[in-house]
């Protein structure tokens, strides 16, 4: 009986190694000794023949291979699992070099993007951000700002007009005089009016008959030239990165007195190259114009300058996405090509 | 304005280059455009005299030439030109020569024959041949006969010069000459100017008052008349200088009085004008206002119909010129003119403005008066072109002056404190230092107390006036690059933008979010474009708000709409191949209260998008389908769910551009949120567009009316909720919109949501009908319902839908 049960064992154990190739054999084998009708069972069966005293004994022994034969089992059982489960993922292998599946996002027009960054320098630095008409009358357009009727200087703004009177906004400006009205008078300002401004200009690489501006403002007891120097040198290293250099020259708008105009280092050739395609071998690019806000534009709006002085600031924001993102020619905003959109992030 | 640096070392010690000048000023609010050197390109070319000319032996029409440059040996040089002679002095570029037209000199062989340099034309020279005899055009230049030899030619051809071209700014009518560069330049390079002593000798015995008699009728457009006469006048060239400042100036000689004219323009900033004395009516000029209608016979010898109120200078019978702009023809100085009427004015800036932009003349003078120029010194000019042309011997000079100057100019004087300087540009300039500056730009020193300095403004400057002013003039001549730079202190201040401008903003992030690219289009319009659109014939649209002046007739209007403008946008992309189009845009559009305009239009801000083509990007796993209306119609519900706009209504539309069964208005009551629609393929053809193409349009005000201000979560559901499908059949034409909304409506007090999950039309359903499949959605907050009280509700539902819609069950 011992002996049979040494057999069965040593059959067992060899054939679970050997001849179990994948779990259904496996499960084959273990019916085949441990099952209802297996050898193992049937000599457990066998055991009611046995002497009282010999079956305590073979019991123990035939206990002692069914655990063995069910730990063996159990081992290959797991094997095979786990090579069958590297066979599994073996067999799913992609081809992870095929793109992805495209999410279809839109963007933001390069020059919204460019105007939210100007807009969140100035937010950051406590200014409002206001909004005008863009059809305005000449008071708010020119003579609020202190260019009456055939001033020479409205040459540099050659305007559409709807009547003598009512127009295409040339600039922002207008926002500065209207919100120069609606506050008590003298008290501070700090804005910026962003928005389309009109000029009879021809449509060309870098002239357009609508354009956008940003125009600043900052009104307060002691406000000084070199507050506004401060504030431009800060703006354009925001903008064009901590190298940007900012110099000024002076000029003449009839708005401001000082005026001045600023430009920015060369961001392309940092004035190295003689024949720079951007700033033409000068090292500078005009940016802005700006200065300390004339006493009769105060004056018109209801301030007092002898209490209060303040500083204005214009420019382009086209100019400066142009710079920005590399851009030869002004009529590409205007163009919506769809393969320029979605260049911009 | 152009000056060369040759006039400007006439009268001051330059001891910088050009470019480190021109640098100097522009830094200083002056600003130079341009350094222009004449002389570029003439290093290498000489005067020469042909000593021997013989022929080519080998050609017909090359000649062989023994040319004297002023060395010891004679220079060998073949020309194909026709006009030259033995004896004659012209240009020669040497070997190494590299001409301003680009031709490099080398020695060569010509035919065999050994050339060394070559003879140079005009054109090679790059000089202005306008005025130049047909011969010396075409052939070789040839200079004088009393040119000296071997000499540099820049020197002889007055080229040996440094042109600085200035854009001067609006205000600084003193800049606009020599006088007034020489200026600025001294004291920006701390030199003193040398200026020309002016004085005239009257060596005629007649008397200018006895000869002339001057009028101001306007003297608000004339401020001032003052006039010398020159008898004995002998016209001729000007001497070779006044020819060569003058080109320097980019004006060209003409004859000795014009030329002076031009000349102490230039050099004074006063425009001036020479009248022939006998063609003038009555020997008196009147400076008047012209007569609507009135006959004007300038002297580029165009008749010319007067406005009425332009400033004209008249003899006893018509206008003898538009003052400032344009003399008249009669009275020009001619071969004849024996006797001159010298005039230096002053007009009103804004008046000779309207002139010249009428006749669309912008003269050296024009540009001058624009911006106005020192009244107080019209006879320092009148003395000088006396002066000048009486050193050439070309006059003799009338006493006296005959001088209309109803009311004199008074002086400026300002008042401020060093302080007041240093405030306003947070610098800390010494007072001794403003005081030097301002005094070197020609200020006066009135008084100086430790309460305040007085000074003078000089009668050349126009511009300043007060305390701002005077600080400006110190800020530029210490530098700009001089001054600090520092923030703005003072109550700080919270930033922030306005709720429209918050809610464009979100609108446009959720837009992008979905797929949409933003564009930015014009906002002008033209009236085909509403015949492309479609818009009814009465339509509010049409009557957009005309602009006076448009650049072209492309664009005479504001738009009405923005659809017209981002279909122009999508046909453009379509015709270059860009099939696949998402757009939208947010901007105003403008109506007229009333036309013909009299106030401010209205602005409305509105929204627009558009989609055409593929769904997806073309990819090998995409979906390939095209989008269609419920695509774009997603898109807005997105967008209202994003923007916090619920429990509208959808309903059937209709839009002038759309297809009559493919629109719908997403809608508040009476409001219109948003219409949505497919394009009309009559209106996408007339943009050449054979694709289909969905749009919507919103109004930024009605949605900012309608988004929730607050938004609160709703808690995540404790209790499981019960579903239960309904799948109905129930005619073809009623609105999926209609059966939904009578679901809602009896679903009772446990209804959560409904979902339309399938419409399904084909076999097994009669043809007039379509099969509607929904989820209802059962949930209480505080406990689990039972079936029984889900099924309750279903059987409401059906019980409603069957009434109303005549609907069966599908099983």
């Amino acid at each position: 009986m011992e002996q049979k049960i040494s057999e069965l064992r040593q059959k067992a154990s060899e054939a679970i190694k050997n001849a179990a190739t994948n779990l259904k054999e496996l499960d084959n084998i273990r019916v085949k000794i441990l099952g209802k009708k297996g050898e193992l069972t049937s000599i457990l069966r066998g055991m009611s023949q046995l002497s009282a005293e010999d079956r305590p004994r073979i019991g123990k022994i035939v206990n002692e291979a069914r655990a063995q034969i069910e730990a063996l089992i159990a081992e290959k059982n797991d094997e095979l699992k786990t090579k069958e489960l590297s066979n599994k993922l073996a067999s799913e292998k992609i081809d992870v070099t095929l793109p992805g599946r495209k999410i279809n996002a839109g963007h933001l027009h390069p020059l919204t993007l460019t105007l939210n960054r100007i807009k969140e320098i100035f937010l950051q630095m406590g200014y409002t951000i206001e909004e005008g008409p863009e059809v305005e009358t000449d008071y708010y357009n020119f003579e609020a700002l202190n260019l009456p009727k055939d001033h020479p200087a409205r040459d540099m703004q050659d305007s559409f007009y709807i009547t003598e009177d009512i127009l295409v906004r040339t600039q922002t400006s207008p926002v500065q005089a209207r919100t120069m009205e609606s506050h008590e008078p003298n008290s501070p300002i700090r804005m910026i009016a962003p928005g389309r401004v009109y000029r009879r200009d021809d449509y060309d690489a870098s002239h357009s008959p609508m354009f956008t501006q940003v125009e600043g403002l900052v009104i307060d007891k002691g406000i000084r030239f070199s507050d506004l120097k401060g504030t431009l040198e800060h703006l354009l290293k925001e903008i064009f990165g901590k190298n940007a250099k900012a110099r000024l020259r002076p000029s003449f708008f009839p708005f401001t007195e000082p005026s001045t105009e600023v430009d920015v280092s060369c961001m392309m050739c940092h004035g190295n190259d003689a024949n720079c395609k951007v700033c033409h071998g000068s090292g500078w690019l005009e940016i802005l114009g700006a200065g300390m806000v004339h006493p009769d534009v105060l004056k018109m709006s209801g301030y007092d300058p002898k209490v209060v002085s303040g500083f204005a600031f214009g420019m382009g924001v086209e100019r400066i996405a142009m710079l920005s993102y590399g851009i030869d020619d002004l009529r590409l905003f205007y163009d919506n090509d769809v393969r320029f959109l979605q260049q911009f992030k | 304005m152009q000056v060369s640096t040759k006039w400007l070392k006439d009268y001051m010690k330059i001891d910088i280059s050009p470019e480190e000048l021109a640098e100097k000023l522009t830094m200083a609010g002056i600003p130079v455009e341009n350094v222009v050197r004449a002389d570029e390109g003439l290093e290498k070319v000489v005067t020469g005299k042909i000593e021997k000319l013989e022929a080519h032996p080998d050609s017909d029409h090359l000649q062989v030439c023994q040319m004297n440059v002023g060395t010891n040996e004679l220079l060998q040089i073949v020309t194909g030109a026709p006009n030259v002679k033995q004896g004659q002095i012209v240009p020669v570029a040497l070997v190494g020569a590299h001409l301003p037209n680009g031709q490099k000199i080398s020695k060569g062989k010509l035919r065999g024959v050994a050339s060394n340099g070559m003879l140079c034309s005009a054109d090679e020279l790059k000089l202005d041949i306008e005025n130049l005899p047909v011969e010396q055009k075409v052939g070789i230049y040839i200079l004088p006969e009393d040119t000296p030899i071997g000499v540099p030619a820049k020197e002889v051809l007055g080229l040996d010069d440094v042109i600085l071209e200035f854009e001067l700014t609006a205000n600084r009518g003193d800049c606009f000459s020599v006088f007034g560069i020489v200026r600025e330049a001294a004291v920006l390079t701390n030199q003193t100017p040398n200026l020309p002593k002016i004085e005239v000798k009257e060596d005629d015995e007649s008397k200018a008052t006895d000869l002339i008699k001057i009028k101001i009728d306007a003297p608000d457009l004339c401020s001032r008349f003052s006039s010398r006469v020159l008898k004995n006048v002998k016209l001729g060239p000007s001497p070779a200088w006044i020819q060569q400042r003058l080109q320097g100036a980019g004006i060209r000689a003409i004859n000795n009085v014009v030329d002076v004219t031009n000349f102490v323009m230039v050099e004074l900033g006063q425009p001036m004008h020479a009248y022939d004395y006998d063609e003038v009516k009555g020997h008196i000029l009147n400076a008047r206002r012209a007569v609507e209608g009135e006959q004007l016979h300038t002297l580029d010898d165009s008749n010319r119909l007067a406005k009425g109120g332009e400033l004209v200078i008249a003899d006893a019978e018509k206008a003898a010129g538009l003052a400032g702009v344009m003399g008249g023809f009669e009275t020009e100085i001619t071969e004849k003119t024996k006797t001159v009427v010298l005039e230096a004015a002053s007009f009103n800036g804004a008046s000779i403005r309207r002139t010249s932009r009428a006749v669309g003349l912008h003269s050296e003078a024009s540009g001058r008066f624009e911006r106005g120029v020192d009244e107080t010194k019209t006879i320092r000019a009148l003395d000088r072109a006396a002066q000048l042309l009486q050193d050439m011997s070309a006059c003799t000079v009338c006493k006296g002056i005959v001088d209309v100057y109803p009311n004199p100019k008074s002086e400026v004087t300002v008042a401020f404190t060093p302080e007041q300087i240093n405030q306003r540009l947070g610098t800390e300039i010494e007072t001794d230092k403003m005081i030097d500056i301002l005094q070197k730009l020609g200020f006066e020193i009135v008084s100086k107390t430790p309460s305040a300095i007085k000074v003078k403004v000089p009668s050349w400057r126009n511009d300043v006036s007060m305390m701002e002013d005077i600080s400006e003039e110190v800020a530029r001549i210490c530098g700009y690059d001089n001054i600090p730079s520092t923030l703005p202190v003072g109550v700080t201040s919270q930033g922030h933008q306005s709720d429209v401008q918050n809610f464009v903003d979100r609108i446009k992030s959720v837009l992008v979010t979905l797929g949409m690219n933003e564009e930015l289009s014009f906002s002008f319009t033209n009236p085909t474009m509403f015949d492309k659109m479609n818009v009814p014939a009465d339509s509010e649209l049409r009557k957009a708000v005309p602009i006076m002046n448009p650049l072209t007739d492309d664009y005479p209007l504001l738009r009405t709409t923005l659809l017209a403008s981002i279909m122009e946008n999508a046909a453009r992309n379509y015709s270059r191949k860009n099939e696949d189009v998402k757009l939208f845009e947010i901007a105003p559009v403008f109506s007229p209260k009333a036309l013909p305009i009299t106030e401010q239009p209205i602005e409305t801000l509105k929204l627009a998008g558009l989609i055409m083509g593929r769904r997806e990007d073309k990819g090998w796993s995409q979906n390939s389908d095209e989008v269609d209306f419920y695509d774009m119609k997603g898109i807005v519900e997105e967008l209202f769910d994003r923007i916090s706009i619920d429990k509208y209504t959808v309903e059937v539309s209709e839009h002038f551009a759309m297809h009559p069964g493919k629109t719908a208005a997403f809608k508040k009551g009476k409001d219109v949120l948003a219409t949505v629609g497919e394009i009309h393929p009559a209106v996408a053809n007339s943009f050449n567009i054979s694709k289909k193409i969905y749009v919507f349009e919103a109004d930024i005000k009605t949605l900012l009316k309608y988004t929730a201000k607050n938004f609160k979560y709703e808690q995540l559901p404790k209790y499981p909720a019960i579903t239960r499908d309904l799948a109905i059949l129930v005619d073809k034409n009623i609105a999926a919109g209609e059966v939904k909304k009578i679901i809602t409506q009896n679903a009772g007090g446990y209804f959560k949501d409904v979902t339309l999950f399938d419409v399904y039309t084909g076999e097994h359903i009669s043809d007039d009908k379509k099969s509607l499949a929904f989820t209802i959605k059962f949930q209480s907050t505080n406990r689990t319902l039972t079936d029984e009280e889900a099924d309750e509700a279903f059987t409401k539902i059906l019980a409603a839908v069957k009434k109303q819609f005549n609907a069966e069950l599908r099983s």
